[in-house]
């Protein structure tokens, strides 16, 4: 076995390292701006966000069933799942009409799982959620620049947590999932994901003695497993909550799992390719061991 | 070349006896295996849960035990505002230009019971002389919790076995929403509970026990909120207003049945959906100005000290029947059935459980040595037994929480790889003293994350964004858990093994 997977972050120059993760952080920017300008905000938001009713229904009834009986409320979707597990959405609806349709989904579907959000309870969720986003992002760097202490090692953690959010954001756009509350907490999760594997690379690199080369293979290898097992578990809680339709789960495991894939690339390649270029070129000095 | 480092052969049964007691006898051990004793107590014995299942003490959200949940935004906004003129006189004028029920609740704001935006409101309190400083949709901290109670007072009236009802206050101070959560409950019920009035009666006492009927809770206007009278007596009760045909209705029951001229004899009496909520004479004072005229505005004095305090409160309830002082509509809602629940809970046991073996096996393909592998997942269960331990105190177990139960588990399995790694160094395991200083750097790395991600969740732990603070709390505590409990515990048992 002449290849060595581990042995990749060697093989090629920081320059080129760096340029595919920099340039799927430029497609991601690219696609959350043309969401803007067509809808008129950068991710598509779901109910709980925009408001509107969720309906997750246990049946044997067909779709076109379904959206007979429901033909007097404004139905956006019917997804369906395994195990005759459907999940219906509906865009805003007065008191009057939620009330209505409750009692519609209490006579056919007893045993539903009704989420009703108005739309200005979803505004105040969103204010609240991007509040959530901004401080969290803010302590992150925070804790970064501390455990640093120099520029360079800090910025590239710092954009690394931001492309994995925006590069997520922009593939969730892509494949037609919404910011929801469960996705936003995903997305938090992922600066902590982020943080995890480019913390363990740049300490491995900065404060370690020894040869680049090596620590680079070590760092990934460590690296690479400490993702992949966190995606299994995360794919393992994805096919589960997907059998289940348990909505809430199986986006969160969704976010986390494209997110983990995301970071591997931003990590690996850009953090890796950052530090490989910082030490080569010699800023690294004053950084050494504590 | 995917595993070229390899620990020791051999299983577990090789380690010597003595190595073993050394490992039990390490504080770092002794923590952990303190601390999941402590966690299957809190869960199963404090107080004793043997009837309640696998879940023991922990709290499940409605979404694994069925119910309903409806979230209420209230029909008002908090004014902070700047004026020359007395306040009490802006009340006063703000009262009869909006038409609204308006309270001062602190010396420069106003509570206006009646939904308006900013821009209706500016030109008013031009006009009287006032601007507006702050505003914000949503009621004050004392309005809120008076709704609590009357919510409160409804559900267990209605005899709903399990309910909470939860203040939700924003960052400028002003509560905005209020959530109902009924187990066990339907949405169409939840919806009926939450928007039931009860029927209130006023009687006046005839003959003996006889009573008479004299108006119905829709006569009355307005209620007040507990007060003392006068000012500073300490003497409790609470003061409302009826209609002036109640007023007549009022007079004349007084005069007929003779309260107006023997009070003590013809007691007044309010029933709630005919239980007898208040029973007291009316006072020579008010007795005899019935003689003369309609009295509109009275006076239910409750009596002295706390105990008075308290039952105004509760009389203060129930004059409203049930009915809230401020308008309130839906802004979100949700139910799940019993079944749903059940079958929710049951795939969140699924999960953790697949969860948990896709990791093993691929800890197992990665180092191909059960040795290891046993203990990080032995680990990896134990900190999740001392999460829901300290968990239950806090929050619920809801489905946000367990994607938030099974994430902290990849993470966990993330830093055990970590630690492994780290003292594992060039496929030997160095001396106790090198080990050591490994271990505290790998333990290094893990604390800089473990803080990211808590600051990362602490936003979410600590706004009420509904469902994901059961998230955040859960994320947190399994990260503490990891940092301060199990990963150094299993720096020293993965020590012990590998050494062998």
């Amino acid at each position: 076995m002449g290849f060595d997977l581990y042995d990749l972050v060697n093989k090629y120059p920081s320059s080129q390292m760096m340029a595919i993760p920099l340039a799927i952080f430029a497609i991601a920017l690219l696609v959350i701006g043309g969401n803007y300008m067509i809808t008129g905000v950068p991710v598509n938001l779901g109910i709980d966000f925009a408001g509107g009713t969720a309906v997750t229904v246990l049946t044997d009834d067909s779709t076109d069933e379904i959206e007979a009986y429901f033909a007097a409320y404004p139905l956006i979707s019917i997804g369906e799942g395994l195990n005759r597990g459907n999940y219906i959405r509906f865009g805003p609806m007065d008191d009057e009409q939620f009330r209505s349709l409750s009692r519609d989904i209490g006579a056919r579907y007893p045993d539903a799982k009704v989420d009703q959000i108005g739309e200005s309870f979803g505004q105040t969720l969103q204010q609240q959620a991007l509040i959530a986003l901004l401080f969290s992002f803010i302590g992150m760097s925070f804790v970064v620049f501390i455990a640093f202490r120099s520029v360079i090692p800090s910025v590239a953690v710092v954009f690394a947590g931001l492309a994995d959010i925006l590069v997520t954001a922009a593939i969730m756009n892509i494949i037609g999932l919404p910011l929801s509350l469960g996705t936003t907490a995903a997305l938090l999760m992922l600066i902590g994901y982020s943080v995890d594997s480019d913390i363990l690379l740049t300490t491995r690199v900065l404060k370690r003695q020894g040869k680049l080369e090596e620590k680079l293979k070590n760092a990934f290898r460590t690296g690479f497993i400490m993702t992949t097992t966190t995606l299994s578990a995360v794919t393992a809680l994805l096919v589960v909550s997907w059998i289940g339709q348990i909505e809430i789960i199986m986006q969160i495991a969704t976010v986390l799992l494209i997110g983990l894939l995301v970071d591997l690339i931003i990590t690996w390649m850009f953090n890796a390719g950052l530090l490989k270029w910082y030490v080569q070129s010699g800023r690294a000095k004053g950084v050494l061991p504590r | 070349m995917v595993c070229s480092e390899r620990a020791g052969k051999g299983g577990v049964a090789t380690m010597k006896k003595d190595d073993m007691k050394r490992v039990m006898q390490d504080w770092r051990v002794v923590v952990m295996v303190v601390a999941i004793v402590l966690a299957l107590a809190s869960i199963y014995l404090i107080p004793p849960a043997f009837d309640k299942g696998l879940q023991g003490n922990v709290q499940l959200g409605l979404d694994l035990e069925g119910g309903s949940w409806i979230q209420l935004e209230y029909q008002a906004e908090l004014v902070t505002f700047e004026t020359r003129e007395n306040p009490e006189l802006l009340v006063e004028g703000l009262t009869r230009e909006l038409d609204a029920e308006v309270h001062l609740v602190e010396p420069d704001v106003v509570e206006i019971r009646k939904p308006f935006t900013r821009d209706e409101l500016e030109p008013v309190f031009a006009s009287l002389g006032a601007t507006i400083t702050q505003y914000e949709i949503g009621v004050s901290e004392e309005t809120a919790n008076t709704v609590k109670r009357i919510l409160e007072e409804k559900i267990n009236r209605l005899g709903t076995r399990d309910a909470k009802v939860n203040i939700l206050t924003t960052f400028g101070g002003a509560s905005r929403y209020i959530r109902v959560e009924l187990a066990g409950v339907d949405m169409v019920t939840a919806q009926e509970i939450v928007g039931q009035q009860g029927r209130f009666d006023i009687r006046i006492q005839t003959v003996g026990e006889e009573t008479e009927h004299v108006l119905y809770g829709d006569s009355i206007t307005s209620v007040g909120l507990p007060t003392q009278q006068p000012p500073g007596s300490n003497q409790w009760g609470v003061s409302f207003t009826i209609s002036p045909e109640g007023a007549q209705a009022f007079r004349e029951s007084a005069i007929r049945t003779g309260a107006t001229d023997n009070p003590a004899a013809h007691e007044l009496m309010m029933l709630l959906d005919g239980e007898m909520v208040y029973s007291a004479p009316l006072s020579p004072d008010l007795a005899a100005r019935l003689k003369v005229e309609d009295v509109r505005n009275l006076f239910a004095s409750t009596g002295a000290g706390e105990f008075g305090q308290n039952r105004a409160n509760i009389l203060e309830i129930h004059l409203r029947a049930g009915a809230l002082p401020v308008d309130v509509q839906i802004a979100g809602s949700g139910s799940v059935s019993a079944a749903l629940g059940e079958h929710f809970k049951m795939m969140s046991i699924i999960a953790g459980f697949v969860a948990l073996l896709t990791v093993g096996l691929v800890v197992y393909y990665r180092y191909r040595e059960p040795t290891i592998v046993i203990p990080m997942l032995a680990i990896n269960t134990a900190e999740i037994i001392i999460l829901l331990g300290i968990a239950r105190y806090f929050t619920q177990l809801d489905l946000a929480a367990i994607a938030g139960l099974i994430a902290v588990l990849g993470t966990s399995i993330d830093q055990l790889v970590v630690i492994t790694d780290e003292v594992l160094h060039e496929g030997k395991v160095p001396s106790p003293n090198v080990y050591l200083k490994r271990l505290s750097r790998a333990l290094g790395i893990i604390i800089v994350a473990a803080i990211t991600m808590i600051i990362a969740m602490l936003p979410l732990a600590l706004m009420d964004l509904s469902s994901l603070r059961g998230f955040a709390i859960i994320t947190i505590l399994g990260v503490l858990i990891g940092v301060v409990i199990t990963r150094p515990a299993y720096g020293k048992i993965i020590m012990a093994i590998l050494s062998r």
